[in-house]
This record gives C-alpha cells, structure tokens and sequence, in this order.
C-alpha cells in the first residue's frame, strides 16, 4: 500500500471524527442550560489543552507540567494585541497561536536536551516563574489585576441566522470550532509519517537515532505543536472574562495533565473523555456532597482528592488510561 | 549436584534456551561451549535467577532454583560473575569484595575476614590496589576482582561467564588454573562458560555444546576436544 | 555590610534546608529512578502530624521526633504501596517505551502529592497556622549591636550539619550505606551478591522521607504551614539537585547551599518577587551550560 494513499483514507477519518465531535457538543447543548452550555465551552477550549499534552507526551513521551504557563503566554499575547493594538480577537488569537508556537521553540531548544524527570521539573518551575512574570513587570502585564477581555457580541449574520444567542452560546460557538479544529489537527499529525516518526523518539530513542532520525529536531517540533495548541487554549481560555496570573495558576497544569492521563496519554478519543471528566467531575461532587449534607472542610477538597485519587488508580490499574481499558475490554469479547 | 531438565527459557520472539537438560557433577568443572548467541549467558543467568524460564526445572542438590529469586539463590550458594568483567567501576576494590560478602556480614563476621584475606592472597595485586576505584583496573584484574566479589561469598556453585573474553592467553591460563586449584581444595562446583574451547575443556570433567539454544553433545571433556569434526561443524574451527 | 552579611546567613540557614529537600530527591532518583514530586506533599502531611502533637501538649521534642519516624514511613510506604507494583508492570505496554518508564512513575507522585494535599485540607482544614520552634526566632546580639543572624538560624544549621554527618558516615562506613550505593550504582551485580535490592530500594526511599519531613520541620516556623506552603520548596531542591548534579549526593547538598545564596541575595539586594524568575533562570543556565551539574558524572546521565 502507498504511503499517499494511506494519508488520504486517514485524512477523510479525521475530518470524519472532527465533525461528529463538533456536531455532537452542538447537540448536547441545546439539552442543556446556561450553566451547563458554559461548562462545555469549558470543555471545548481545554480540550485544546490537553490535546497539547496527548501530542508532546502521547506522540514523543515527554511530559510538561508547564502547559498552563504555555496557556498564559498565549493568553496574554492576545490580552496584549486586543487591548494595547485594538485588533480584533480572532486575529488575536491566530496571533496568540504563533507566539506560543515561537515560545515552543525556545522551551524545545531547552528541552531538546532534557530527558523525562528533568523535563518535568523544568516545566513544573516554568509553570510557577511565568505567572511571577506578568506581577514583575506589572506596568506592561498590569500585575495581579490583569486584562477584562472578553468575546464580545455575536455577528449580526449569525443572530439573524439562529436568533437570540445567550452569553453561554455565544462563548461555545467561540470555543467550539477551535476545538475541532485542533482535533482534526492532531488526530492528522499523528497518523502521518511525523507522528510514526515521534512514536518512534518516544519508545526508544537510540534505536531511533540509528534509524537515521534526528532526535533534537524532532523533539523541538513536537514542542512547537504542542505549544502553538496550548497557547490558542490558553487565549480562548482568558477571553472568558480575565488573563491574569490567578487564571493560569499550577493547578491548571495539573489539572490538564490529569485529564490527559485519565483518558489515557495515548489515545485521542481519551482527551475528550478527560476533559469531561476535569469539567464535570467537581459539580458532580458538589451534588453528591449536598445530598449527603457533608461538612464544607470535606467538600471543599473533595474535588482534588478524587482528581488525585484517578491519576493513581489510572497509573496503577491502566496505564493507559480509560482508552486502554476499553480496548482490553474489546480485545476480550473477541476472544 | 545440578540437574537441569528440560528447560526454556524465551525472549520476546525467540526460544533462548529449548528444552536443555544436563548434569554437573559437585567439585567438578563443566565446561558450557558454543558460538555467539548459542545461549550460554541465558543459561548462567537461568540458573542464578536472573532470567525467569517458561518451563523446565533447576535443580541443586535437593532445592529447586526456579521459583527462587536471585537473592535467595544467591544467599543458598550460587555466585555467578556475569560476562563482561561486571564490577562496579565506581566503587574501590575493597568496597567491590565487600559487598559479595555483605549478605552473611552478621552470622558470619570471622568467616568473612578469613575469605577476604583469602581472595588477597589469591589475587596479591587486589590487595595492592585496594583502596583504588574498580574502574581503574586493567581487564584481567577486573575479571580477578569479580571472581573475588563471587568468591568470598563461600559459594558451592560458581557460574564463570567467558573468564577469558579480552584477555592475553596467558592470564585467561592463569585464572582458570586458580578456578581448578580451587575446585580440587575446597570442593567447589563450577559451571565454566568459554568461546575458546581449549584451555576450559583442559581442566574440565565434562563438555557441553550448545547451539541455538539446544545442547548439541554433551560429553567427557577429553572426547569433546578430540572430536574435531563436531567442534568444526558448530564453532567452525 | 550588614545586609550583605544578612543576605549570607539567611542563605546558609536556608540553603541547609534547600539542601536536605535536594538531598531527599537525589536519594530517590539514584536509588530507583524515580523523581519524587511528591517529595515536598510528604513532608507536608507530616509537619501537620507534629503541629497536631504539639496542638495535643505533646513536647516539641516529642513531636520532631515522631514527625521525622512518619517521614521514613510514609516514604516506604509511597515506594511499597505504589511505586514498587508500577515497575514490576514490565508487561505493560506504556512501561515498554523507554521514555515512558520515567515518566509513569512522576505522574504517579504527581497523583500523591495531589491526595496528600487534598487529606491535609480534609483533616486540618487548610487554613495557613504556625509551626512552632524551638529557639527564639529573634535576631542574636553581642554586647550592645544585633547581629544578623537569629539562634533559629543557627539552630537550623546546626541540626542539618548533624543530619549530612551522620548521612555521609552511613555512606561511608556501613554495610547498609554500601548495598545502597551499589545498588544505584549497578543493580544486577548487587543482587548478584545476594542483596534485597527491593529493600535497599524502600529504604532509600524511607531515608530520603526522613531528610524532607526534617526540612519541613525547619521551614515552616518562618513559611507558617498550610497545605501549599512546601510547594516551593520542591521546586527549589529541584533546582539544587540539577545544579549539584542529580547523581551526586554532595552535588546535591552543594545545590542547595548555593540555591540559598542565590535566593538570600536577591531577596536582599533586589526584590523578593523576582525569586521565581531567579530559579528559572538560573535553572535553565545550569541545563544549558553543565547539564550534567556541578559534580554529576557526565555518562550516568542520560540525555
Ligand atoms: N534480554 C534479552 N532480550 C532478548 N533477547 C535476548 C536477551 N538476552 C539474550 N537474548 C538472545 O538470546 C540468544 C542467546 O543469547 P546469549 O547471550 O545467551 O548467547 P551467548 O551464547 O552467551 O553468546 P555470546 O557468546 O555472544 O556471549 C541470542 O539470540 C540473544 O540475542
Ligand atoms: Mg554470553
């Protein structure tokens, strides 16, 4: 079978995926209220985040613990051009894309050279310094309070066509085509000829090297993509209401590797589940908590403890996550 | 005595050891020959516990090795000194010939003195350059040393891996004459690993050649190195 | 002059405990490969343990020692209870790439530092409280001028000049000092010579709990505790044990007297809220100009 020919029936399956996603939260939103509408613009903007991490640690094997510094810088970008430039925010966001990415590049010079604890721990630094920044030179970043940005008004050709949208609507239809996009993005990267060669760095890197693939190069443009994904989350992430250090904080990178972990490092389908599972599980909980009238010092740490809790059983029962347990599932049918 | 039966041991795709059976008589040298990748490190490092086998059965006297693991093993009289020389380079040579000992330091701290003086007195240059990281030393007294890690153990079984890999004729001679000596003084057993068939079949009991996992002749050592025609048909001289 | 001298000491009696958080993380990195970022949640938990004791009239004294035995255990038990049935998953097909064996098991710490804090919430309600300690934390004087240095201070660097002593002493001259560093060093010859390389495994575990619990016992009467405060401590020792070498156990210590310096003096002769930026920047100049760190041994490390 030719290489192009492959590519073609993998392209038609991707744009396939992308649009049932996309049809599918479209759906689900007119079941749900406001509250629940905002949730899935939630969902859609960071499963843009954790595709960047399906990408870097599911296609190469390196991990960031970074991500939610990377979502500032692309949040921030285009805070910076909106307000200060006064374009507009869809440029600002393609912008914010290629500033990421531009950040990418230096973070994979640096982490070209770096191997997985010490990525980690970089990253983890990265993650607490950025935020720092933005309070450091707080004349430019304007400090703690940061930027109001926001999404603005709906296009009149779009009232017209669908009539009265509310607030939540107007931020899932923002989010939304951003997420499938960068959907069918990853899902196409990853079945070519550079994401065989990424999973090849990944699952041994000598090998790889003596098959004649250069390592460095490839680890920074996995960097670049990873980056470039994160900071457009990121930006569609701030224009919610706020970019601000308290916006992007540690957790956040946690929070987005948790939910890519859970979902399973590999598997895309897994990014969807995780981010599902990040977005909901803590209004689960509170319902569960209320109902069970528990103490507020309990419920208030319930959320992290349970979030805590999947990371480890996911590691120590599958670790590949819930994708991986679905396919253990299938494969046993089978047989 | 040792009795392997029928054993196999296998990696990912392929059959290492296949259904290899065969005796070593107690105080005596069995010589293991055969080409590269025959399978005989596979087979040292079944026996001492450090590759697991699929099937089969290892035998020590009375005790069965396989469901053991290599501390057990080691700790009921089975050293091996893995190919290569394996000391660890950082340490000094004393701390090297310490840690074969560690295990027994409390039930037997006198002992443990008494073997350590031995091994020096074995290996004179050891003693020398005690106090210098392992990594310092030339081949053969890198392979001197392992043995030595092995040794104050107070092994029964010793297991040698290719003594003899990257050393001058003359010393590779000399430690496999100090591996006899000691088999006729104190009684040891030894499972000798050679490529150079010649100097291990000299002072052994007993032939075993192996190829591509299956023992192909398993002879007195006298008969295994007057048979040239099955020395030529499997190392090829 | 004086705030040089202050920036100096503030550095050396920070800089010891920085250098037992990067001492504990060495520890576990050479002894199973393994970077705990755990590390710092642990020693939380059982800074909270003391404070609960000293809470409930126990002596100070009482208190520190049954926090640094929780330490120990609580490090054997994260080994035992998580990290020890994750490497034996050889079969598992994440586990079989290579990059991915160090990187399971930092998720792993990263799922206990997340539950560690979340139970700390649970029990102690999170809300920040002091840590008591033993000597005033007032500055010394001599005669009639103050010095810049606090009997705290001295105190701290006392006890982690007690606890390197009697570390390099368990290195040096004991058995068990011997079987952990060969372990590191080349497991299958170690268990050759018929050493449980699992148990030297949990125990450096189990030491470097102790190590962290005992910085967190030193830390917090100034940081005040709650179940973030360590947090930065991890990403210090971190920082310390890239840049001594994170192979090298006196690398280590060094980092992290150096790390107290760098912080102390940009505290004192810049601002406090450029730390951060400090240690990122100094971290990403160690990477790029000795990756290997200062005493770290260029082959053991793995680019
Ligand atoms: N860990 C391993 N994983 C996969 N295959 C292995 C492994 N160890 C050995 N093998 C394979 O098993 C076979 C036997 O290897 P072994 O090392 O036992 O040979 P050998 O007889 O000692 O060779 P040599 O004389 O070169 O040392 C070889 O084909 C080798 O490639
Ligand atoms: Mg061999």
């Amino acid at each position: 079978m030719s290489k192009v020919k492959t590519h073609k029936v993998i392209g038609f399956r991707s744009t396939r995926l992308a649009i049932i996603f996309f049809v599918f939260i479209l759906l689900l939103s007119m079941k749900f209220g406001p509250y629940n509408q905002f949730q899935l613009a939630n969902i859609a903007t960071l499963l843009i985040a954790v595709l960047s991490i399906t990408l870097l640690t599911g296609a190469s094997g390196q991990i960031s613990l970074g991500q939610g510094a990377i979502m500032a810088v692309g949040g921030y970008s285009a805070a910076l051009l909106v307000t200060r430039l006064e374009i507009s925010m869809w440029l600002a966001f393609v912008l914010a894309i290629f500033v990421s990415a531009l950040f990418g590049l230096f973070l994979g010079l640096a982490a070209a050279r770096l191997s997985g604890p010490y990525l980690a721990g970089t990253t983890l630094v990265m993650a607490l310094a950025i935020p720092s920044i933005a309070i450091r030179f707080d004349s430019f970043f304007s400090g703690d309070i940061g930027f109001s940005v926001d999404y603005g008004y709906p296009p009149d050709w779009l009232t017209n066509l669908l009539g009265e949208i509310t607030i939540e609507e107007w931020s899932l239809y923002v989010a939304l085509p951003f997420a499938a996009l960068s959907l069918f993005a990853v899902l196409n990267l990853s079945n070519t000829r550079s994401g065989r060669t990424w999973r090849a760095v990944r699952d041994n890197e000598v090998a790889a090297s003596l098959a004649g693939i250069n390592i460095a190069r490839t680890k920074i443009i996995v960097f670049v993509c990873s980056s470039a994904l994160a900071g457009l989350a990121g930006a569609i992430y701030g224009f919610r209401g706020l970019v601000a250090p308290s916006v992007y904080p540690t957790d956040l990178s946690l929070l987005l590797l948790t939910a890519a972990v859970i979902g399973g490092l590999r598997s895309i389908g897994g990014a969807i589940f995780g981010t599902f599972v990040i977005v909901f599980l803590p209004d689960v909980i509170e319902r569960v908590t209320k109902f069970l009238e528990l103490p507020e010092t309990i419920s208030i740490y319930l959320p992290a403890l349970m979030i805590g809790l999947l990371l480890l059983l996911t590691v120590i029962l599958n670790p590949r996550g819930s994708a991986g347990a679905l396919e253990h599932i299938r494969h046993r049918h089978k047989h | 005595m040792l009795k392997v039966a029928n054993l196999v041991t296998e990696f990912a795709s392929i059959k290492a050891l296949n259904d290899i059976s065969f005796q070593a008589k107690p105080g005596r040298i069995t010589t293991v020959i055969g080409a590269n990748g025959a399978g005989k490190s596979t087979l040292l490092r079944t026996i001492s516990g450090l590759e697991r086998p699929t099937s089969g059965s290892i035998k020590w006297f009375d005790e069965e090795l396989t469901d053991k693991s290599v501390e057990a093993i080691v700790r009921s009289g089975v050293a091996q000194v893995p190919e290569g020389h394996a000391v660890i380079s950082q340490l000094s040579v004393a701390e090297n010939i310490e840690l074969g000992g560690l295990f027994r330091k409390r039930q037997a701290r006198g002992d443990l003195e008494i073997a350590t003086k031995e091994v020096y007195e074995l290996f004179p240059i050891l003693f020398e350059r005690r106090r210098e990281p392992a990594g310092s030393l030339s081949g053969g007294e890198r392979q001197m040393l392992a043995i030595s890690r092995a040794l104050v153990a107070r092994p029964k079984l010793l297991l040698l891996d290719e003594p003899s890999l990257g050393l001058a004729p003359l010393i590779s001679a000399q430690i496999i004459s100090i591996v006899d000596q000691l088999c006729k003084s104190t009684g040891l057993t030894v499972l000798l690993v050679e490529q150079n068939a010649n100097t291990a079949l000299a002072v052994a009991d007993h032939g075993i050649l192996l190829a591509l996992g299956k023992v192909v002749a398993d002879l007195p050592a006298k008969e295994l190195i007057a048979d040239s025609a099955l020395r030529a048909a499997y190392l090829g001289y | 002059m004086n705030s040089f001298l202050t920036a100096f000491f503030a550095g050396t009696s920070q800089g010891a405990i920085y250098a037992l958080v990067s001492l504990g993380l060495v520890l576990v990195w050479r002894g199973a490969g393994v970077v705990n970022f755990a590390q710092m949640g642990q020693a939380m938990f059982t800074t909270y343990i003391a404070s609960q004791l000293i809470q409930n009239e126990y002596s100070y004294w009482s208190a520190f020692v049954i926090a640094l035995i929780s330490g120990a255990l609580l490090g054997a038990l994260v080994d035992l209870g998580i990290m020890r049935p994750l490497s034996s998953r050889k079969n598992s097909q994440l586990l079989n790439s290579q990059s991915m064996r160090t990187t399971v098991p930092v998720i792993a710490s990263l799922g206990i530092l997340g539950v560690l804090k979340a139970l700390a919430g649970i029990f102690w309600a999170g809300e920040e409280r002091g840590f008591p300690a033993p000597v005033p934390t007032t500055g010394l004087r001599l005669g009639n001028s103050d010095l810049a240095i606090t009997g705290f201070d001295l105190f701290v660097i006392g006890v982690v000049f007690l606890a390197l002593v009697l570390t390099t002493i368990f290195f040096t001259r004991t058995g068990m000092g011997l079987a952990m560093r060969a372990s590191a060093l080349n497991p299958e010859v170690t268990r050759l010579s018929g050493i449980r390389v699992g148990s030297v495994r949990t125990l450096s575990w189990a030491i470097s709990g102790t190590a962290s619990s005992l910085a967190g016992l030193l830390v917090t009467p100034k940081t005040n505790l709650s179940p973030n405060t360590l947090d930065l401590l991890l990403i210090i020792g971190f920082t310390a044990a890239v840049v001594g070498g994170l192979t090298s156990l006196a690398g280590s210590v060094l980092g992290g007297f150096i790390l107290g310096y760098v912080i102390a003096f940009v505290n004192v002769y810049s601002a406090p809220e450029n730390v951060f930026l400090a240690i990122l920047i100094f971290l990403l100049l160690a990477l790029f100009l000795r990756p290997q760190g200062i005493l770290g041994s260029k082959e053991v490390r793995r680019v």
